[in-house]
C-alpha cells in the first residue's frame, strides 16, 4: 500500500479511541480493534516500529487479566448470578463496603472485563498508530511552533518500540546469568537507565542539529494529503459517531 | 577557530570539577585528539564546544569558550548547528528519522534551507562518506560502520567549521574504522574542517592527529604535540610502548616513523617466534552448524573446536556472524542445524541451568546483568545463584580490582570497573567455558590490561576455555592463542594467532606493521628477541 500522511493514522486512531471511550461498549471496542488490525495489516511498515501493535495487544491482554483478577478478589460486592464462591477474608469494621473474596458473580466478572477491555483497546489503538507510522515521521510534519511538545512526543513515542528490543536483550542476558527466567523488577532497572540515556541522547541530537531554531521549516520530501487520507479520516470519524449513537 | 580561556566545569551535585582553568586555542583545519581515562570528562569537553554542556546538562561553567567568534555562554547549541557538528557515541540513538535521506535532510529542514540547496548538499554528503547507494535504505538495517558514516554525513550537510566525534571507531571493525578515519583526514586536508575527537583506541587514530589534549583527572589537563603528550602518560598505544621499552630516544607516533628508527633492530635481532602454545583437552565442538538470523543465513556450515586452557579470539567484520555463533553456543539461538557437543555430549540435551553454570557469558552491555543497588549486593546475589560460600564473589572481585568500593552503586562504576564486576559475578560460578562479546569497547588501556591479565590467568591457572568475539586486534595479539575468522557467515581462517593476524594486513597489530617482515605481534615478542640477542 502507498504510504499515507502520518496525521491520517493518528487522526483515525484517535477518533476510534474517542468513539470507544464515549460509547463505552464492548462491541464497539471489538469493532475498533478489528479495524485497527485490518489497517495495520494493510499498511504494515518495516523496522523496529512495526511490532508495536502486536506487543500492545499482549500488554492489553495482560491488563485485562489483572483487572478481572483484582475485580474478582477485591472490591465492592455486586449482586447477581453467582458463578462460584471463594473464601472471604474478614476485614475490620472500619472498612465497610470493601471485601476480599466472597461470592463471584457473573456481573462482577463481566464489568471488570469491560473496564479492562476499554483500557486495553486504547493501548492497542496507540500501538496500532505506532505500527503503521513511526513517530519519527510524525515529528517531521509537526510545525516548529510546538517545539517542546514535539520533542517530548518524539522521545516518548520512540522509546516504545526500542523498549521491546532492549527488554529482549536484557532478559536474555539475565536468563544466562542463572538459567532461570528473570523477574520484571530486575529487568526494569537496566532498562530504565538505558531508556533515559537514549531519551537524553535524542534530545541532545535534535537540539544540536538546530531543531526548533527556525520558525519556518522547509521540506525535503513533503508528504502531501491525498484523497485516500481524507477517506480514511472521514471513515474514522464516522465510525466514532456511529459507536456513540448506537 | 576554538578558544578556551580559563575554562572550569563543575557538574551539579558534584564536589570535584571535571576541568579546571583550561586554556588553549585550536586553529582552523586542525585535528585534535582528546584522551584520558574512562569517565575523565572527554565527552564533557567535546560537548562544551557546542554548548550542550552546560545548556543541556546543567553545571557551572567558569571562563569563556569562543567558537568561530561566538561565546557558548550566550549562544545555544541550536544556534551553533550551522557551525559545529557533533557525532555521538551511539549514532543509532541520535537518529531522528527512519530513512537515510530523510535523516540527512533533518537538520537543514529545521533551519529552513531551500529545497535546491538541500538536494545539492545531500548529494555532496552522500558522496563524501560513500553512502550514495544506500540513500533510500532504512537506517535500522545499516551496519555499524554505515551508521557511523551516516552520522558524520548528517553533520557534514550543515557545512560545519568544526566537527566533534565521540569515540567514532569504538564499535567498528578495523576496516570500517580505517574508512572513517580517512574520511576525517580528507575533511581536514581538503575542506579545512577542524576535527576534534575522543578515542580510547589510540593505535587507530594516533597517526592522523596534529595535537593531543590529555585529561589527567582532578581538573588537570595538558595539550601538545602527540610525541610530547605521549611521553608523559601511561595511556599509550603499543607503538609508543615499543619505543619506550627499547629505550629509543625518539617517540614515534606513525608506523613509518617508527619503522625508520627501528630499522637496525629489524636487521640485527635474531629470528625468534612466539612459542606454539599447547592447549588442553577438547571441550566444545561445533560441527557444521548452519543458523539463520531474522530470515537471513548468518552461519554457513561453521565448525570450530574450543579447548581447555586456551584463549580463542573470534574476529570478522560487523555482521559476519560472530554474535549468532555465540548466541547459538550459549543457548539463546535454538534454531540451528548441525551439532554442538559439550564434552562429547550433545548440547541440546543439557538443561539450561547446567548450561548457564558451565558456560559463562558476558554480553556486549555488561550492565544488562546488574539490577541491584550496590556492588556488595550484586556479589551476594551471585554467591546465592552459584551456590558458593557467602563473600567469595566479593573476594574474587577484590582480587581482580582491589580499589573498588563495595558500597558503590553499579551505575556509578566506570566501564572498566563494571566489566570487572560482571566478570567476577560470572566467574564465581567457576564456568569451564567463558564467552565474552566485544569486551573492550569503551575501555582505556589500564582496564584493558587488567582484562588481559584476568583472561590469561583463567586459561593458564584454572584451565578455563575462553572465547572472545572482538574487533580489537591489539588484545587478540596479546592474549589469544588461537584466532578464528568469520566472513559472511563462513569460517575463513582458524589457526595460531600469529599466522592468522599476519595473513591479513588490515587486521595486523601496530607492532607487526612496524616490524614487518619479522613475525612479531606485540612488544613482548620483540623484547623476547632482544633478550635472546644479549
Amino acid at each position: 500500500m502507498k504510504p499515507l500522511h502520518p496525521f491520517t493514522f493518528w487522526a483515525l486512531f484517535t477518533a476510534l479511541a474517542f468513539g470507544v471511550i464515549a460509547s463505552d461498549g464492548n462491541i464497539s471496542a471489538f469493532f475498533a480493534l478489528g479495524g485497527a488490525a485490518l489497517i495495520v495489516y494493510l499498511y504494515k511498515s518495516t523496522g523496529a516500529w512495526s511490532a508495536s501493535f502486536k506487543w500492545s495487544l499482549v500488554a492489553g491482554a495482560y491488563f485485562i487479566f489483572i483487572r478481572v483478577l483484582t475485580g474478582v478478589l477485591i472490591g465492592v460486592p455486586r449482586p447477581g448470578n453467582t458463578l462460584f464462591e471463594i473464601p472471604r477474608i474478614a476485614l475490620p469494621s472500619w472498612l465497610p463496603g470493601i471485601r476480599i473474596g466472597g461470592s463471584v458473580t457473573l456481573e462482577r466478572v463481566s464489568s471488570s472485563f469491560h473496564e479492562g477491555l476499554m483500557i486495553a483497546t486504547v493501548i492497542a489503538l496507540f500501538g496500532a498508530a505506532n505500527s503503521v507510522t513511526s513517530p519519527h515521521k510524525l515529528l517531521r510534519v509537526l510545525p516548529a511552533k510546538i517545539y517542546q511538545l514535539a520533542v517530548t512526543l518524539t522521545i516518548a513515542t520512540s522509546v516504545f518500540p526500542q523498549l521491546i528490543t532492549s527488554i529482549q536483550r536484557i532478559r536474555e542476558a539475565q536468563y544466562l546469568r542463572n538459567g532461570s527466567r528473570p523477574r520484571i523488577s530486575s529487568i526494569a532497572i537496566p532498562l530504565l537507565e538505558e531508556s533515559l540515556g537514549r531519551a537524553v541522547g535524542l534530545a541532545e541530537s535534535m537540539e544540536a542539529r538546530g531543531y526548533g531554531q527556525s520558525k519556518k521549516q522547509s521540506r525535503y520530501r513533503p508528504i502531501l494529503y491525498t484523497g485516500r487520507d481524507l477517506l480514511l479520516i472521514t471513515s474514522g470519524f464516522l465510525s466514532a459517531i456511529v459507536m456513540v449513537v448506537l | 577557530m576554538i578558544t578556551f580561556s580559563r575554562v572550569s566545569l563543575l557538574y551539579p551535585h558534584s564536589t570535584t570539577s571535571v576541568i579546571e582553568d583550561l586554556s588553549f586555542d585550536i586553529a582552523e583545519g586542525e585535528m585534535v585528539l582528546v584522551m584520558g581515562h574512562t569517565g575523565s570528562g572527554k565527552s564533557s569537553l567535546l560537548r562544551l564546544i557546542n554548548g550542550l554542556v552546560p545548556h543541556h546538562t546543567g553545571g557551572i561553567l567558569g571562563g569563556e569558550i569562543v567558537v568561530d567568534g561566538k561565546s557558548t555562554r550566550t549562544t545555544k547549541p541550536g544556534e551553533l548547528a550551522g557551525i559545529v557538528g557533533i557525532v555521538g557515541q551511539n549514532p543509532i540513538d541520535t537518529f531522528v528519522t527512519d530513512i537515510v535521506e530523510d535523516e540527512l535532510a533533518f537538520g537543514m529542514e529545521s533551519l529552513n534551507f531551500p529545497h535546491d540547496v538541500m538536494r545539492k548538499r545531500i548529494e555532496e554528503a552522500l558522496d563524501q562518506v560513500g553512502l550514495a547507494s544506500l540513500r533510500n535504505r532504512e537506517i535500522a538495517t545499516l551496519s555499524g560502520g554505515e551508521q557511523q558514516r551516516l552520522a558524520i554525513a548528517c553533520a557534514l550537510v550543515m557545512h560545519p567549521k568544526v566537527l566533534l566525534l565521540d569515540e567514532p571507531t569504538s564499535a567498528l571493525d578495523p576496516i570500517a574504522s580505517e574508512e572513517i578515519l580517512s574520511i576525517l583526514h580528507r575533511l581536514v586536508h581538503d575542506l579545512s574542517v577542524t576535527v576534534i575527537l575522543a578515542e580510547h583506541r589510540l593505535e587507530r587514530v594516533i597517526g592522523y592527529v596534529d595535537r593531543i589534549l590529555l585529561i589527567e583527572g582532578e581538573g588537570k589537563t595538558s595539550i601538545g604535540g602527540p610525541s610530547e603528550i605521549l611521553s608523559k602518560t601511561s595511556l599509550v598505544p603499543p607503538i609508543v610502548r615499543l619505543t619506550r621499552s627499547l629505550n629509543l630516544s625518539e617517540v614515534g607516533t606513525s608506523t613509518r616513523e617508527v619503522r625508520r628508527i627501528t630499522e637496525h633492530l629489524r636487521n640485527e635481532l635474531p629470528n625468534t617466534e612466539r612459542p606454539i602454545y599447547q592447549s588442553g583437552a577438547l571441550l566444545l565442538e561445533v560441527d557444521s552448524v548452519t543458523a539463520s538470523f531474522s530470515s537471513k543465513i548468518a552461519l554457513k556450515k561453521v565448525s570450530i573446536n574450543l579447548h581447555r586452557n586456551e584463549v580463542t579470539a573470534l574476529m570478522g567484520r560487523n555482521g559476519a556472524g560472530k554474535s549468532t555463533l555465540i548466541r547459538t553456543i550459549v543457548g539463546l539461538h535454538k534454531d540451528f542445524s548441525g551439532d554442538i557437543k559439550y564434552e562429547g555430549k550433545p548440547i541440546r540435551e543439557i538443561d539450561q541451568k547446567t548450561r548457564s553454570q558451565t558456560i559463562g557469558y558476558i554480553p556486549q552491555e555488561p550492565g544488562d546483568l546488574l539490577y541491584l543497588t550496590s556492588v556488595s549486593d550484586e556479589c551476594a546475589r551471585a554467591d546465592k545463584d552459584n551456590h558458593v560460600e557467602f563473600g567469595s564473589t566479593l573476594a574474587l572481585l577484590h582480587q581482580m580490582l582491589p580499589t573498588i568500593s563495595p558500597s558503590k552503586h553499579p551505575r556509578e562504576l566506570s566501564e572498566g570497573e563494571r566489566l570487572t564486576l560482571v566478570l567476577a559475578i560470572v566467574l564465581s560460578g567457576s564456568p569451564e567455558l567463558l564467552i565474552l562479546d566485544e569486551p573492550t569497547r569503551g575501555l582505556d588501556y589500564e582496564a584493558k590490561n587488567r582484562l588481559m591479565r584476568n583472561l590469561y590467568d583463567l586459561s593458564r591457572k584454572h584451565g578455563t576455555s575462553v572465547l572472545m568475539a572482538t574487533h580489537d586486534v591489539e588484545i587478540v595479539a596479546e592474549v589469544a592463542d588461537r584466532t578464528i575468522f568469520l566472513a559472511e557467515g563462513e569460517k575463513v581462517a582458524d589457526g595460531a594467532t600469529l599466522d592468522v593476524l599476519l595473513a591479513s594486513p588490515a587486521f595486523a597489530p601496530q607492532v607487526a606493521k612496524v616490524m614487518a617482515p619479522r613475525r612479531w605481534l606485540t612488544v613482548g615478542d620483540v623484547l623476547r628477541s632482544v633478550g635472546e640477542s644479549s
